[in-house]
């Protein structure tokens, strides 16, 4: 499909500007508020201050240090992050594997459970149960997520253990392994539940109000009227007419919001002590490392625009009233 | 110019900056460990921070955690830290055939240190005195070297013998702190595998070898595993693995504690902290020490009005209940005494622990105090004069919950005084590289953390140390202290090599301190250390080198 | 759901019936494109009988009405504090120390032995007045930009809808410790940043709205009668799409509440001597578990009950505004 390709092209050639100046924005912005070299003047070396401004160009013009960057960036230099001497280009997909861990399995949970909820809610409205997953996930969202983390790792690591006497809790929350484990098995699985619940707990909340109300709205269209009044039986119009319409919103939104996660999930990061993107960014911010910090906006500006581009895409694909043009 | 090492001060900087308290001692004399200590198991445990990098004498190092989590298990020093007869002093380590000693000859300084025959690289390669003049090379010519203090008085080191290093100091250079040098917060590192090389390189994400118990693998992000080195020439690890995993967020480390998941944890001494010890964690001990390498201070700018003025000082100092602020912050794990000198606490014998003692809240005090300055009390109950009233603003670093509450007690209890005060909590980094090297504060509240155990407050309180162009801006006596009668003594603590001398001239240098009410001493910022009764063997603190110092010698129950 | 083609051209579009992406820290601080702004009210010339019809609905809404008598007490007990408050904000009593609710101190005591309840109905000053002035300037604000590029469409439209992609990927958390480095960690630099981050989201749905009535005869009427952009504008179009905003405002007061707190825990909230309840609540977040736990539970419940109330009364404006509502009853 020639045009969906063009169309795709044209909307990702458009991105590029806006991508490169806000990263320039960023690294101007950061790079004249912190201080790369701060904890060199604390030392006495006054020679070691002056080198740190000479190796990061700190006395030249911001966007003369942008361009550098750039210019050694468009030749596959990333350069060195301004903390720890380390490549950057080795730094960012570090982090970035442990944020898209957490996005895959928050997402997948969340969008089941979302759908279940919504359609459930919206098929038995004004019901006990609709009631109650409203009021749910109304709490859900007004929770503070870092509130929630916290009394999860209480009620359902700290309390169990104590109370049964384990040895060990049954769920962990200090990383994705414990000790020398490796690999997806159960020690993966136990350390993911309580970052995985705090991080989908807003996102379920949300999704599924977003789909019941979507659904309502599907139920209520003249073409399931039309079906029922057919005689078409209502299951057979709840699965193949209603919830497959219904769920074309939501499948957009939920590409607009897992582009946005990639910016990393600062508070399940910092209270599972995961270290993905959220917690690169924060340790970046604080010591002034511009270097990482550009790096890091052009990865997530881009995974923001393609999954952007893939709620439109999906939209068109899955909504027959809406052609790309 | 005799400056002390700025070591110190670069710790102070990361502890303060990242809620690290530096060192442990120990108030508890518990037994030694009779029991066979059990051999195998995996010890995980948990780390508040990771290091920047693994370069340790490059300035991207100078972290607490990063020594204690790896350097100290793989990088062999010349000294242990031992308390006896209720001080800490120097022993020597494993590394050494006996006491390194210091002499004059011809006027200089001769250092020598003989190595123990047996202390060998992980590679079965001899540790010699090549790996010292090679370290002492990279300290003295190497680019962004965390602190050369002491090495560049340095003349050059004798290697004729492989297993004796003679270290000759410069003539008329002599160096009284030489105990600092290639110890726990420097390094000793094998030449024969990175001579050529380039060091930094080589070291900065880690390192397969060692000269220690333990070698190390270092996962960023995530933990530090430790596994024992077979070569090791001293006590061999019975465990088989120690894990630090990086548990940045203090309640989580907690959690994780009590949970079960990390089997010791070392954290600041939060009021959460104190509150969770208080009530008992099960299954669990806990070492709580007040002797530790820390003096929490009000620390004054001496030029900065209204503080240029020794009485000022004095009644800001009087006018403050300290007893009741420290007990009130840690009466619940028993520290319930400010501290009564600006020398840390494990520095004992050097202190007169009394010199503060006259400064105790006294409102009466502090009005004639005032008015002999002609400040009289305005209608808001504040001082004033010549229609100006009476304000500062206290500087202290930001994230930090203790300390934020222990600004609101100082606030209400100086308004009380008559003084108007504000609280700044700022990042770390500004307060230590911007605000006290530029002077731009007038009271600021940090901890002063000592990486040693030797003594020397000239860096930080001798006049020719005020941050000027004598000294590049360099120097680090931020608070502008300016005391005649104080420079000689701080600088006979700083070049006498006889240790009687030394006591005296510190414990003098106490009590002039005191007079001028420099600044105000507050809190030993004392040490917690919680570890699970799994864990067995000789579990002791240590002021200068944190619990994990003899892992080597701890194991796990089953 | 209203079936609004895509504007192929936008970097960051919204699809139909949602804002745009959740800004840049994820799910944590603006919780999602499809919470809060999934409303579909659909514009209609306003007349007298709208809101008489609107009233009727509204008070029907049963939760939205308890919701807001609890806000209306909130406002009064917190911003009334140095009248109902049993203790002032600041009175320590070190002696005494933290201790648990009883009857001199309903709420317990924390550290320094200060009344937890008066401290949390000062707290809530800060909280209230960040929820509202950050609702209040991310609404005129994004509607000003939202209605603007809508109407003018063309080149204006690029570039403010640019403008607006350009606020959703720069980082939002950067702005933020970049603006609190630089202007100290006040209210109102966080109430600033805060709204500087909601905007673009009411930007977008105004501009949505102001595209699906800019062509319809009451508005060329309008233009037709000789108004000037500006009067179209502010007396025809905003009042027709009142509905959308008003619900959207609502709910920014509840965001701007609970990301205030996440902040806070991340050491970018308000810093003492200013307190707000995410302050109070990140600060005891240590005592999970302990016997002061009474420290984290006063300030928990406070916003999770002021944020309730305000979900629940944007729930019952968004069924008042929409004159679908009656259909699903």
């Amino acid at each position: 499909m020639p045009s969906m390709l063009t169309y795709i092209s044209r909307r990702l050639l458009f991105s590029i500007p806006v991508i490169l100046v806000a990263s320039f924005l960023l690294f101007w912005m950061v790079r004249s508020t912190f201080d790369p070299c701060v904890k060199l003047r604390a030392s006495k070396d006054v020679e070691a201050v002056a080198r740190c401004e000479t190796r990061l160009h700190l006395n030249d013009p911001i966007p003369m240090q942008y361009l550098g960057w750039a210019n050694d960036a468009v030749h596959g230099d990333l350069g060195q992050s301004s903390r720890t001497n380390e490549e950057v280009s080795a730094m960012v997909p570090r982090a970035l594997w442990y944020t898209v861990q957490l996005i895959f399995w928050g997402v997948l949970i969340s969008a089941f459970a979302a759908v279940a909820l919504g359609v459930y809610s919206a098929l038995k409205q004004y019901s006990v149960l609709d009631y109650t997953f409203t009021g749910a996930s109304f709490v859900g969202l007004a929770m503070p997520p870092f509130w929630f983390g916290l009394i999860a790792i209480e009620l359902l690591a700290i309390m169990p253990k104590q109370w049964l006497g384990l040895d060990e809790p049954l769920f962990y929350f200090v990383g994705l392994h414990s000790g020398a484990e490796k690999g997806f098995g159960a020690d993966y699985a136990r350390h993911l539940v309580l970052p995985v619940m705090t991080l989908t707990v807003q996102i379920i909340a949300s999704w599924s109000r977003f789909q019941r109300s979507s659904m309502l709205d599907v139920m209520s269209a003249d073409y399931v009227r039309t079906a029922r009044a057919k005689g078409v039986p209502r299951r057979d119009v709840v699965v193949h007419h209603a919830l497959r319409n219904a769920l074309v919103p939501l499948v957009t939104v939920m590409a607009l919001d897992i582009g946005a996660l990639f910016g990393g999930l600062i508070i399940t990061e910092t209270i599972f002590s995961i270290p993905g993107m959220g917690q690169l960014f924060v340790r970046s911010l604080q010591a002034g490392d511009a270097e990482v910090l550009v790096v890091w906006t052009v990865v997530t500006a881009g995974f923001i625009v393609v999954f952007n581009l893939l709620a439109d895409v999906l939209y068109g694909v899955m909504d027959p009233r809406v052609r790309v043009t | 110019m005799m400056r002390r090492t700025n070591v110190s001060w670069l710790a102070a900087l990361l502890a303060s900056a990242l809620l690290v308290a530096a060192t442990n001692g120990i108030a508890d004399a518990r037994t030694p460990y009779k029991a066979k200590i059990p051999s195998g198991g995996t010890l995980v445990l948990g780390a508040s921070q990771e290091a920047d990098c693994a370069d340790w004498i490059n300035l991207c190092a100078g972290s607490s955690w990063g020594q204690w989590t790896m350097q100290e298990q793989t990088i062999p020093r010349p000294f242990n830290y031992a308390m006896k007869k209720g001080n800490w002093t120097e022993v020597p380590s494993p590394l050494m055939a006996g006491m390194p000693t210091v002499k004059t000859v011809n006027g200089r300084q001769v250092v020598t240190y003989k190595i123990n025959p047996k202390a060998v690289w992980s590679d079965g390669v001899a540790i010699t005195s090549d790996d010292f003049a090679y370290t002492l090379n990279q300290i003295v010519n190497g680019e962004d070297i965390l602190d050369s203090t002491g090495y560049v008085n340095v003349d050059k080191i004798d290697t004729t013998d492989p297993k004796t290093a003679v270290m000759t100091f410069k003539a008329g250079e002599p160096f009284a702190s030489w105990r600092t040098l290639f110890g726990p917060s420097a390094a000793i590192l094998p030449s024969h595998i990175l001579k050529g090389k380039d060091r930094r390189a080589e070291m900065a994400d880690g390192y397969a070898w060692s000269g220690g118990p333990w070698l190390m693998s270092w996962e960023k992000g995530v933990a530090i595993t430790l596994t024992p080195n077979p070569k090791y020439w001293g006590t061999k690890p019975k465990l088989d693995k120690v894990i630090f995993k990086f548990i940045t967020n203090t309640s989580a480390s907690f959690q994780a504690f009590e949970s079960g998941e990390v089997l010791a944890i070392y954290p600041t001494p939060q009021l959460d902290a104190v509150e969770k010890i208080k009530e008992g964690i099960p299954g669990s001990r806990a070492t709580i020490t007040a002797m530790t390498g820390n003096t929490e201070a009000l620390w004054i700018n001496n030029e900065k009005p209204p503080f240029e003025r020794r009485a000022i000082r004095q009644a800001f100092a009087r006018s403050i209940d300290r007893d009741a602020v420290v007990k009130r912050l840690f009466g619940d794990i028993g520290v319930d005494k400010a501290v009564q000198t600006l020398n840390p606490p494990i520095l004992s014998r050097y202190s007169d622990t009394k010199a503060f003692a006259g400064y105790t809240r006294n409102l009466k005090k502090v009005a004639s105090l005032m008015k002999g300055e002609g400040w009289a009390k305005n209608a808001k109950g504040f001082w004033e004069k010549k229609g100006k009233e009476m304000s500062f603003t206290i500087n202290s670093t930001a994230g930090d919950k203790r300390r934020e509450l222990t600004g609101e007690i100082l606030q209400e209890q100086l308004r009380s005084a008559g003084f108007k005060v504000s609280i700044d909590n700022m990042d770390a980094g500004d307060l230590f590289g911007e605000v006290l090297p530029t002077g731009d504060y007038q009271v600021a509240l940090y901890a002063q953390v000592a990486t040693s155990l030797d003594p020397g407050l000239c860096a930080i309180a001798c006049s020719e140390n005020i941050p000027g162009p004598l000294n590049d801006e360099s120097g680090q006596n931020y608070q502008r202290i300016n005391v005649k009668k104080l420079d000689p003594l701080l600088e006979t603590v700083d070049v006498d090599t006889n240790v009687k001398e030394r006591i005296r001239a510190s414990k003098a240098a106490d009590v002039v301190m005191a007079e001028y009410m420099v600044s105000l001493p507050l809190d030993p910022l004392p040490n917690i250390f919680l570890y699970s009764k799994k864990i067995v063997g000789s579990v002791r603190d240590n002021p200068v080198l944190s619990p994990f110092w003899n892992m080597n010698m701890w194991g796990l129950k089953r | 759901m209203t079936g609004k083609t895509p504007d192929h051209r936008s970097l960051v579009d919204s699809p139909p019936g949602s804002a745009g992406p959740s800004g840049m820290i994820g799910s944590e601080l603006v919780p999602s494109a499809s919470h809060a702004f999934d409303t579909a009210a659909h514009a209609s010339p306003v007349a007298r009988s709208q809101w008489a019809l609107f009233r009727r609905r509204f008070l029907r809404h049963k939760m939205a009405l308890v919701s807001l008598g609890v806000l209306a007490f909130l406002f009064i007990v917190c911003f009334g504090a140095n009248l109902v408050a049993p203790y002032s904000n600041t009175e320590q009593d070190l002696l005494l120390g933290p201790v648990g609710p009883r009857m001199s101190h309903w709420f317990g005591t924390d550290e320094l032995g200060r009344d937890q309840l008066s401290r949390l109905l000062y707290a809530g000053r800060i909280s209230l007045k960040i929820g509202i002035a950050v609702a209040l300037i991310s609404t005129v604000f994004g509607t000003a930009i939202g209605a603007i590029a809508a109407y003018f469409g063309k080149a204006t439209d690029q570039t403010l809808m640019r403008l607006t992609d350009l606020f959703l990927v720069v980082p939002a958390i950067a702005i933020l410790a970049i603006a609190l480095e630089r202007f100290g960690s006040g209210d109102t630099t966080i109430i600033l940043v805060l709204a500087g981050l909601f905007w673009m989201y009411v930007a977008r749905i105004v501009r949505g709205e102001v595209l699906g009535i800019k062509e319809k005869e009451f508005i060329d009427a309008a233009r037709a009668s000789g108004a000037s952009s500006t009067r179209v504008i502010v007396r025809h179009i905003v009042p027709n799409i009142f509905g959308p905003i008003m619900v959207n405002a609502t709910l920014g007061v509840a965001l701007a509440i609970v990301a205030e707190s996440t902040l806070s825990y991340l050491g970018f909230g308000v810093e003492p001597p200013q307190t707000s309840w995410g302050n109070m609540l990140s600060q005891a977040s240590g005592y999970v578990g302990t016997d002061r736990a009474y420290l984290i539970y006063a300030p928990g419940f406070a916003i999770l009950i002021t944020v309730l109330a305000v979900n629940f009364l944007g729930d019952g404006l968004r069924d008042a505004f929409d004159p679908h509502t009656d259909r699903h009853q």
